[in-house]
Formats: C-alpha cells, structure tokens, sequence
C-alpha cells in the first residue's frame, strides 16, 4: 500500500511520551542544575554520619563551651552556635529531618490522595460526592491550627510529622487526580479499553494512573519545596521537631536570639532552607515543561 | 435459515436527562447471521451506536430498560459484570470511530494490540507481542515487529484503525462491532479499511455489524441492512432489495438525498425536509411522519409495527404496508 511504503522509510527510534519527555527535561540545565542539587542534598542527608565523621569531625549534638559562636573557619567550616555546637555538622543532620519529612510526606499524600481522586473520579456518583465532600472539609481546615492541635497531642517526630502534615496535604492531591481522572475517562481509547473486557481495577491502574502520572510527578516535586517551608515553621514555631535534635527550623528559633552576636547562625539554616525549597520549585517546573511543553511560560 | 448467532430482542436503552428520559434505543429487535456482514444505517443521533454499545453493555451513563440480547443461549442482559468481562474482547469485539483517540497513548502498539490475550487467554507477555505482532502484519501493518515498538501517535489515522483492527481480532472473537470504522478517516484510507473488514469477515469468518451513515458503505459491503430512525428499526432486508424498492419514507428519502453515479444528469438531489425529532419528546404515531411525504392520516394517530412488506422486506410503514407505492415527487 502507498502510504505503508511512505510510513516505514521515515526509520525513527521508537519515543514514548516517557522517552521525550525526559529528553526535554535533559535539555532544561537549571531544572536539571536543581534536580541534581535535590538529588545530592538527599544523598547527604543519608549519608549524614558518614560526613560529620570524614569531614567535621563533630557529633550534632556535642556540646563545647569553649567555642561558643566561633565564626567559619578550619576548626568549624560554618561556625558554631552559643554552646559550641558545630552548624555544618547539624546543618547536614538537620537534612536529614527536613527532606525526610518532606519526602515521606509528599509519599503519604500523594498515596492517600491518588487513591481517593482515582477512585472519586472514575467512579462518580454518590461515592464521588462523598469522597470529594470530604477533602472540601479536609481542605478547609485552618492548616495551622490542626498542626499546633496534633504536635500538642503527638509528640512530633519525623514521621508522625509527616503524617500530621499529610493529613491535610492529600487533599489537593485528591482533587487534582480526580480532575485529571475525569477528563482522561472521557477520552475513547477508555471505552476501547472497556470493549477488551478489562476489569475496573485494571481500567484504574494500567490505563489511568499512567496518564495521570505526569500532573502526579509535577505535584509531587512542587510539594517537597512547600512542605519543607511547613515543616520549619512549624520546627520554628517550637512544634515541629524538639530541639536538641537539629532541624533547619529549629535552627532558626534558636539562633533568633543571637541575631546580632553571631550572623551566621541565622544565614546558614535560612540559606539551606532558601536554596532548597529554589531547587524544589526550579524542579518542579521544570518536570512540568518536560511533560507538557504547551503550558511553558515565557 | 441457519440459527442466529446474536439475537437482539426489543431493546429499549435510555438516558436520563435534566430535559426528561432520552428513548435512544426505543424497541429495536434484529438477528445476526454467522460469517455475514450487517449494516445499521440512520443519521446521527438515531440510536445506532448506542445499540450496538449496549451489546456490549457498554452504554453508560444509559440503562437498558427491557428486552434481550441473545447470545450463544445467554442473555447478556442478565450477565454480572464479571461474565460480561469474559464475553467483551474474547467473543464480541468492537472497534470505534476516532482511531486517533482510540488507543492508550502511553503503551507502544505491541502491548496494546497484545492485551485482548493477556486477559483472555491467560498469555504472558512475550507469547501475547508475539501473536499481537504476526496479527499486525496480517491487517497490513509492514515491518510489524518494529513498529509494535513504536507508540500510537507514530502512527497516521488509517494505520491506527488497522491496529485497532488487529487488537480486536487477536481472540478471534464471534462477532465483530464496528462503529463508523472510516468516517474520520479520508476517502482512499476509508477504502483500504473496508478492504480490509471484507477481508476479516471472509477469513475469520467473524460475523460483523458494520454502523455507518454512509450508504455507499452498505452498498458496498453488507449482506442486509437495518435502518435506524429515531432509536427504531424502521426497514430491514437484503441490501440489494432495500436499495433498489425501499419501503420505508425514510430509506426512500436518504437514497434520494445522496449523489448516484448512474442518475441523470441534472437529476437534482433532494434533501429531507425538517430535522430529526427529539427523542425526549417523540411525535405521535410514526416518528416519522412530520418529514413524511407519503404521510396519511393514520400516520399521525398510530405507531406502525415492522412488518413484511414484499418477498424479503421488514418495514414499519402504513402506506407500503398497505401496498402503497413510493414515487418521487
């Protein structure tokens, strides 16, 4: 047949949406600048024992009064605060509590909310409403308030941060798959796929969350940044995690008092907050290009 | 006559609106035959799609209200929706009208094309690409083991319709449901793809009913026609006979409102007059009549019954029930 003929001379690799997609993502430098300074500050994170042996030399809670607000230098390569304990070293276990919390809560959310936005759009009907009805309550929850409620009643640690956090994040989450599911549905390789005699269940997470997944990944890397900034407010507001364990928000509340003594206290817990929740959002968008080069903005 | 394959018996699918209850498919009863090829024919908005959908029970958000579709013995009707899961895709098979749309566009053609077997027949993946592959060439599909690899949107508009093709024959399914297979796709394409359902039918033997609004379609590839008016079947035969003495006003009207090659030459074309009626709020007697040229007065009081009108004709008429003659105007 002549257009065959036509349709098998043009010989391209085979591209999957996935497959450009990150072809696009590659060609951003600064998203792919912060998606690897996200990357690194996580392996950090991790490895965080690792470096405060090889390279600080200190333990983050080890106290000594007789370097009290040393500025950077050999000794401490980013100061130390009023009982001598040394910023880097708490700065670098301080990732680990700030991205943990915001990993798992983006994770926590994103499960919860797929799961009900799936189930809420594909399904519609009375569970719809009830479903959606419910994340409108959830959603209207002055955040804040529960917060401070539930660090009151569960002493905060990272996980049950994290779920004190998700409890009202997964909301959004909800919505924004339940909008995406209900437009995805009505397109008609669904009904085709239907014709084939697939289950509900497959219909959901073969064909569906697929095409769902890119509003997903863009959520969710948006989310770390925001949840980050939570996260330390509320380590700032004395209701996230309790000092002596270091957080970039409880940093902060401490060194507020020595504004002036010491500078660097307050600059390097806010810079790690600043340039990581940058990357977060740098990211973030720069995933949502990738997926949909339409929605560029210029 | 042999025993019919498919059996619809008085269909009735509704939707409900904010307006009232849509009667898209209002009664409508006809049989499949083994190996042929049906043509259901009518305008848009007739009920055609939606009776061939609710085959499937694919008909949501409409119900279906009453009557029968018998197959193999069992009422489809009546099956739960896990039993309807092994009849779609193994038995009956459906291909749609947008073929640009109509595949996932995240899986290469291979997977998809191999799903049907993966479900139904219980295949891993590698002996489902396998036969989803050797039926991608056999739809016409060249170089099919590398272009499974390749992703729908490679594809052009007449290609995807043949992997949809191929996808809905990979079980060799009983009966083949093809909604509007070609109308959105160009003329030489459209051909080719009719080729092809020639082709499927004679081959797999796969019973087919081939929807359309073209007529030239029917003409050119079904044994029998059935013609939708207003989710009823209101003329029903051979194709040949219901071309050349249609029985009904309105397969008379639709023939006299389309270009024919062997018509006169200033033989000028006669759109039907007014719009179809609102199927929330159908007129009295034949749904017809208010576009009726042949109208009489019972017309407007009763509503005909599908009935034998000559040798090998079903239609639902008064005046050529009666043994009126249907002459141009």
């Amino acid at each position: 047949m002549p257009s065959a003929g036509i349709e098998t001379g043009a010989a391209r690799p085979a591209q999957s949406y996935w497959n450009e997609s990150w072809e696009r993502l590659r060609a951003n430098r600064i998203g792919m600048a912060a998606g690897i300074l996200i990357v690194v500050l996580a392996a950090i994170a991790i490895a965080a024992p690792l470096f405060s042996a090889l390279l600080t030399h200190y333990l983050p809670e080890a106290i000594n009064l007789d370097e009290t607000f040393a500025k950077p230098g050999l000794k401490h390569l980013l100061g130390s605060d009023e009982i001598g304990r040394d910023t880097l070293t708490r700065l670098i276990f301080g990732a680990r509590v700030s991205l943990g919390v915001a990993f798992l809560t983006v994770l926590l959310s994103t499960t919860v909310g797929t799961t009900v936005g799936m189930l809420a759009g594909y399904y519609g009907g009375w569970l719809d409403d009830i479903l959606m009805r419910f994340v409108d309550m959830v959603l209207s929850i002055p955040a804040i308030f529960l917060f401070i409620l539930m660090s009151i009643l569960f002493r905060p640690n990272p996980v049950t941060l994290a779920m004190i956090v998700a409890s009202v994040g997964w909301g959004a989450v909800a919505r924004l798959v339940r909008g995406e599911v209900l437009s995805v549905k009505e397109r008609d390789f669904i009904l085709a796929t239907r014709s084939i005699g697939a289950s509900d269940a497959r219909m959901m997470l073969r064909h569906l969350l697929p095409n769902v997944l890119p509003v997903l990944i863009v959520a969710a890397s948006l989310g770390v940044g925001q949840i980050i900034l939570v996260e330390a407010a509320l380590d700032f507001l004395g209701l996230g995690i309790q000092p002596p364990t270091p957080s970039w928000g409880n940093m902060l509340t401490n060194s507020q008092s020595y504004f002036f003594r010491s500078g660097f206290l307050v600059g390097f817990p806010g810079i790690a907050i600043f340039i990581t929740v940058l990357a977060s959002n740098l990211f973030g968008n720069a995933v949502r290009d990738a997926f949909d080069p339409r929605l560029k903005s210029h | 006559m042999t025993q019919a394959l498919l059996e619809v018996q008085d269909l009735h699918t509704v939707f409900d609106t904010k307006e009232g209850t849509v009667k898209a498919v209002d009664g409508v009863s006809y049989e499949l035959y083994p190996g042929e090829t049906l043509g259901i024919v009518g305008e848009s908005g007739c009920g055609k799609s939606v009776s061939a959908l609710s085959i499937m029970r694919l008909q949501r958000p409409g119900r279906i209200v009453s009557g029968k579709v018998m197959f193999k013995g069992q009422d489809l009707t009546k099956l739960t929706e896990a039993e309807m899961r092994e009849i779609r895709g193994k038995e009956i098979a459906m291909i749609f009208q947008d073929p640009m749309t109509s595949l996932n566009p995240v899986y290469d053609v291979g997977w998809q094309v191999g799903e049907p077997t993966r479900l139904h027949n219980g295949w891993d993946a590698k002996k489902a690409l396998a036969s989803a592959i050797s039926m991608l060439g056999r739809v016409g599909i060249p170089a099919a083991a590398s272009r499974a690899e390749d992703y729908p949107h490679q594809f052009s508009g007449g290609m995807r319709q043949r992997v949809m093709i191929a996808m809905g024959l990979t079980t060799t399914p009983q009966v083949l449901i093809a909604d509007e297979p070609t109308t959105a796709l160009d003329v030489t394409i459209q051909a080719q793809i009719l080729d092809l359902l020639r082709h499927v039918n004679r081959e797999f033997g796969t019973a087919t009913i081939l929807i359309t609004h073209n007529l030239g379609v029917v003409a050119g590839m079904c044994q029998r026609v059935l013609v939708m008016y207003a989710g009823r079947v209101v003329e029903s035969g051979p194709t040949a006979d219901v071309f050349a003495h249609p029985k009904h006003p309105y397969t008379w009207s639709l023939l006299r409102s389309i270009p024919r090659l062997d018509a006169e030459k200033h033989e000028p074309l006669w759109p039907i007059e007014g719009i179809p009626p609102s199927l929330v709020d159908l007129p009295a007697g034949c749904s017809f009549h208010p576009r009726c040229a042949f109208r009489i007065d019972r017309c407007t009081r009763d509503e005909p019954a599908l009935l034998q009108v000559g040798e090998t004709q079903l239609a639902a008429c008064w005046v050529t029930q009666a043994g009126g003659e249907l002459k141009g105007a």
